[in-house]
């Protein structure tokens, strides 16, 4: 069965990928599996690239024309992904406003509307920017979140760690984004005012998988009522990212401190690279959302 | 006679043995008495540094800004120092610093992750400061990789660079084989920073400076976690019979270290058993608070939880693991 197939119409949903690390590569790979997105085109700056080949070898037009090439198709693509930095990601924001663009940020730049799909939907604002806040955010904010709904929380924390090999240069360079953004976006979230954000980055070998540790100052909580609200929020993210598990839930007078890692299914990512997979499998989720709504397709995005 | 910068971080890593607690009259004592001694560098801050104060490591008593204002008003030759970790604190704990007159800001990284500091290091040669870098549990690298790292931040515009013994874990020959690798990779002063967990700090520190070291870290009764760090009043004389110049004043020094014993530590450290575990399982001593806790409460013997978290290459800052490794090596012996 083709793709068009499948979304029963003749124009598909397009999508283009900005940006060609880890990140890039597996969001082709998982365009490349979504029966309703068709990857319609990969850009980079570097004509060497890996991710570039990685794309060609799966079929896909690639540029390295950057951020020209987007804005110099005939017609504009419905979901744009950017895996670029914080800083390129301001510019690309302010060039395809005018299109007709859904605009997906995987870097921590704060832009777009904050989604973290268990606690917001996926629903398409009316700007179209959609910010994925952070990998830590990501993995951190469910549990935020369902701590602060059931219990009053005085202070949260997230210590996330992140293995060296698979932290690119503009993850390097893009700390003190990570660290303000994902602390906004726990403190949103979870209604607590008072919250902060840390990144480790390991260089174990072999190497971590990639954890999440949530500290809350929550008085009067048992280890019972947080184990079950952590568990039931972890099950619903693992409905699009099945590598999200609770590894340890403590409560110590009025600390709590809940860990998860997560792994990654992916035919590019190593397994502890869950960072990456939970990031991109939310953006793939708000993108086949979106295409939905397009009313060109006749699937949603059911696709694990 | 050969000249040697000591820097004293009393005030930041010692915070680590009474988990961030230092007040506004111990850090304003202690750096008057610094600054009356003529040690040169004095560094202030949370033990993990600037932005650091957090559940992960410990709150700290006092916040940065009063900390800094302090410790500011107390210096008046000395030069204050800052330390900062990137992925705790960020760009604007570095400008709040410098507006608050910090001479000298070091950036500490992982030593095979120094791309890390590359942007932090860029934003501070930009605004002018003096910006150092070090290269923390370098006993996890070569001579040549540690070389080759701070050759690249010098490139990203560190004025200094080198290396700290995170784990207390080198001898003598180790230290000498390192510093010397970096001293011919830069063009900077290299910097050496250790710790007493197997009681070769004073002695390692030597052999760094006969390897070309010029900036030395000490502090007083070597106020620092676990075994704690270099002796500071025994390494400048031992520097200085050495045939190395200090200019700081011993009366002046040995007084500043009765204060630091009296007003800044309930004890001075001491290599005890777990300290000798954490130097043999190269992990960062600033663990052993919680170790200890956790392992207590777990009924876990806590020198397995060192050699296990050494197993896992756990890095400064990676405090959350000791509640999963506790987990784990409890769950083993109800298997077991």
């Amino acid at each position: 069965m083709t793709i068009t197939e499948h979304v029963g119409t003749t124009e598909p949903v397009t999508v283009a990928v900005i940006g060609t690390g880890a990140i890039g590569q597996d969001l082709v790979s998982k365009v490349h599996n979504s029966p309703v997105l068709e990857c319609a085109l990969v850009v980079g700056r570097n004509p060497d690239s890996a991710g570039l080949r990685h794309a060609e070898r799966l079929g896909y037009p690639t540029t390295a024309g950057g951020i020209d090439a987007i804005l110099a198709a005939p017609r504009p693509f419905d979901v744009v992904f950017d895996a670029t930095n914080a800083m390129s990601h301001a510019e690309h924001w302010r060039l395809l406003r005018p299109l007709d663009t859904l605009l997906i940020d995987l870097t921590p730049s704060k832009l777009g509307q904050m989604v973290v799909p268990t606690v917001t939907g996926t629903q398409t604002p009316t700007e179209r920017n959609v910010s994925l806040i952070s990998c830590g955010g990501q993995a951190s904010i469910p549990i935020a979140h369902a701590l602060a709904s059931r219990f009053t929380a005085a202070y949260i924390e997230v210590v996330s760690t992140v293995a060296s090999t698979i932290a690119g240069r503009a993850t390097r360079l893009n700390l003190d984004e990570y660290v303000a953004t994902t602390q906004q976006a726990i403190s949103a979230f979870s209604g607590v005012a008072d919250t902060k954000a840390i990144l480790n980055i390991s260089p174990a070998v072999p190497p971590a998988t990639f954890r999440t540790a949530v500290h809350a100052v929550i008085p009067g909580a048992t280890t019972e009522a947080v184990r079950a609200v952590v568990d039931a929020a972890a099950e619903q993210v693992r409905a699009f990212a099945p590598g999200y598990r609770v590894t340890a839930c403590s409560v110590t007078g009025d600390r709590v401190v809940v860990s998860v890692e997560v792994t990654a299914t992916s035919e590019v990512l190593p397994h502890y690279a869950g960072n990456l997979d939970i990031i991109n499998s939310a953006a793939i989720l708000v993108a086949e959302q979106h295409a939905a709504r397009l009313g060109r397709t006749t699937r949603t995005g059911a696709r694990r | 006679m050969t000249p040697v910068v000591i820097h004293d971080p009393t005030l930041r890593d010692g915070q680590h043995a009474v988990r961030h607690q230092l007040g506004v009259t111990a850090l304003r004592g202690y750096a008057e008495a610094a600054d009356a001694a003529g040690i040169p560098v004095v560094e202030v801050g949370h033990g993990n540094g600037l932005g650091a104060s957090s559940i992960q490591v410990g709150q700290a008593a006092v916040s940065d800004d009063l900390m800094l204002s302090t410790v500011r008003e107390a210096l008046r030759h000395s030069q204050m120092a800052v330390f900062m970790l990137p992925g705790w604190g960020t760009s604007s704990d570095l400008r709040k610093a410098i507006a608050h007159g910090a001479d000298i800001i070091r950036i500490g990284v992982h030593c095979t992750e120094t791309s890390l500091a590359e942007r932090h290091l860029g934003f501070l040669a930009e605004a002018g400061a003096e910006a150092h870098c070090v290269l923390m549990m370098s006993h996890m690298a070569t001579p040549e990789q540690l070389a080759e790292q701070a050759a690249a931040v010098v490139g990203y515009g560190a004025r200094g660079v080198g290396i700290m013994d995170s784990a207390g874990y080198f001898l003598p020959d180790d230290v000498t084989e390192r510093i010397r690798a970096i001293a011919s990779a830069v063009d900077v002063p290299v910097i050496f920073h250790g710790h007493n967990n197997l009681g070769m700090a004073v002695a390692n520190s030597v052999a760094a400076a006969a390897a070309g070291a010029g900036i030395i870290d000490g502090c007083a009764r070597g106020f620092g976690a676990g075994a704690g760090n270099t002796q500071l009043e025994v390494l400048v004389p031992v520097l200085e019979r050495t045939g190395f110049t200090t200019g700081i004043d011993l009366y002046g020094l040995l007084d500043a270290a009765e204060f630091a014993e009296r007003e800044l530590m309930p004890a001075p450290p001491f290599t005890g058993s777990l300290s000798i575990v954490s130097g043999l399982a190269g992990v960062f001593s600033g663990f052993k608070h919680q170790v200890l806790e956790s392992s207590g409460r777990a009924g876990v013997d806590p020198r397995d939880v060192f050699f296990e978290l050494g197993r896992r290459q756990a890095i400064a800052g990676q405090e959350d693991l000791i509640v999963d490794v506790v987990a784990e090596l409890s769950a083993r012996e109800v298997a077991g």
